[in-house]
């Protein structure tokens, strides 16, 4: 209880020094590891996720339409709800949890182990600025750029391999598809998958800073628990957001006074 | 103000510990232990003391600064030493050009223009030492490229820690260089090395 408490303490003061410190980002060497966590969170990831994008837009039109007995109007509905505004961001923070998240955390936590923080400091570089600030950041931009990604890879590739398994034309589907969407959707998506990246990699920092031990013990142990703590900070930041949105929690059994 | 650059004193496994050295010159300090050794480095690089230690850098006794006056002080101090060490993901130039790129001074030519001068003296060809990982550097490249970096800082007080450590003796001889470089660029400060001499019993 105690730890947990200490942690979420910890974890606030991070992220409040994180995003009081973004204008570090100006200076070169804040900058260029900014650019290379985007690039290894958002382009590296990015080929990974093609085909399994494409086959979850196909799935959730062919299921809907099977199952629920929709016409086109409904199943691209459902799209548009499920794929874009919920399973969109949440795919994109599985991925960063699992190939940047688990990353960040090992990684800080063998510099920590290592001494090379103690050196950093020696060398009077404010940890913050140089480990914290531009992973958060690019993992925030880079989240982002991959939900986006996500999302018409999968409503195109929804739209597009539809047609071979169901009753409906993709000119059908594209024009239910564009009368349907609104730039909420696409502001409500940004805003969480920016909050999911944040949360994300403050959280790997946080543990990859504070290992339990000062050995090389810790480093999975600090990576575990990384994966486990930002997996249900994305889920409860996803819940507290469709909360707003819906006004529905836990599957209707906790419903907002609108 | 004080002529001393440096008086660290600590009560030590029950024994007193204690160590001067004056402004402007190259000193050899020799502790009796690692740990006190590695005490002494750690208190001037942080320029802060650890409870029952004492402290003084460049006149100022380090317990009674405040935040920001310490920041200020642990600019005019640098060191060479295990305990800052390069870091593993970044390449030789990198590892350099780190600090001085983070502070913005000096400027990257001037950087780039005392990098060349340390590896010519040394000997090392710049463009294939300087892309490679810490990691495919050996003891002494590591430290050369340690104390180019320690130039290129400029320290009002620098620090060479276990100079001769994981070196044969013709590396040795080379490292033995780091003295003529440093007061040819930096005449008017302060060089210590310090090293480990344990006593013999009785």
């Amino acid at each position: 209880m105690l730890r947990a408490l200490r942690e979420i303490e910890g974890g606030l003061r991070l992220s409040l020094n994180v995003a009081g410190r973004m204008g570090t980002l100006r200076r070169a060497p804040v900058l260029e590891s900014f650019l290379r966590q985007v690039y290894f969170t958002g382009v590296t990831a990015a080929t990974d996720v093609v085909l399994r994008a494409s086959a979850l837009g196909v799935l959730i039109i062919a299921i809907t339409m099977d199952v629920l007995d929709a016409d086109a109007t409904l199943a691209v509905k459902i799209l548009l709800l499920v794929v874009f505004r919920e399973i969109g961001p949440l795919a994109a923070a599985v991925v960063v949890i699992l190939r940047t998240g688990s990353a960040i955390a090992a990684e800080v936590a063998v510099m920590r182990v290592s001494g090379q923080t103690r050196a950093l400091r020696y060398l009077n570089i404010n940890l913050y600025d140089y480990l914290v600030v531009p992973r958060v950041a690019g993992v925030m931009v880079a989240t982002a750029a991959l939900t986006f990604y996500i999302q018409a890879l999968a409503v195109f590739g929804g739209l597009a391999l539809s047609p071979f398994i169901i009753d409906a034309s993709f000119t059908e589907l594209a024009g239910r598809f564009f009368e349907l969407f609104t730039p909420v959707d696409f502001f409500y998506s940004t805003v969480k998958s920016l909050l999911f990246g944040f949360s994300i990699a403050a959280c790997c920092c946080y543990h990859g800073l504070n290992p339990p031990e000062f050995t090389q013990n810790a480093v999975p142990k600090v990576v575990t628990r990384a994966v486990t703590q930002s997996a249900m900070l994305v889920l409860t930041i996803n819940a507290v957001f469709a909360y707003i949105v819906f006004g529905i929690l836990f599957f209707g059994l906790v419903t907002a006074k609108v | 103000m004080s002529e001393l650059a440096l008086r660290f004193s600590k009560q030590f496994s029950g024994r007193a510990i204690a160590v001067e050295a004056p402004r402007g010159g190259v000193s050899r300090l020799f502790l009796p232990s690692d740990q006190s050794r590695a005490a002494l480095v750690a208190a001037v690089l942080k320029a802060k003391c650890e409870p029952g230690e004492e402290l003084e850098l460049l006149g100022e006794p380090v317990n009674a600064l405040k935040p920001k006056a310490r920041e200020k002080m642990r600019r005019r101090v640098a060191g060479v030493s295990a305990a800052v060490g390069l870091m593993t993901n970044l390449n030789a130039w990198e590892n350099i050009t780190l600090a001085a790129a983070y502070h913005g001074t000096p400027p990257l030519e001037r950087v780039a223009e005392i990098t060349q001068d340390v590896l010519r003296a040394f000997g090392l060809e710049p463009m294939s030492f300087l892309a490679r990982l810490p990691e495919d550097l050996d003891a002494l490249e590591r430290k050369i490229a340690a104390f180019a970096r320690l130039l290129i800082a400029a320290p009002e007080l620098a620090l060479i820690d276990g100079l001769h450590e994981g070196l044969n003796r013709n590396e040795r001889t080379q490292v033995a260089r780091f003295e003529t470089e440093f007061r040819a660029r930096q005449p008017d400060s302060t060089l210590i090395f310090v090293e480990t001499r344990e006593e013999e019993d009785g």
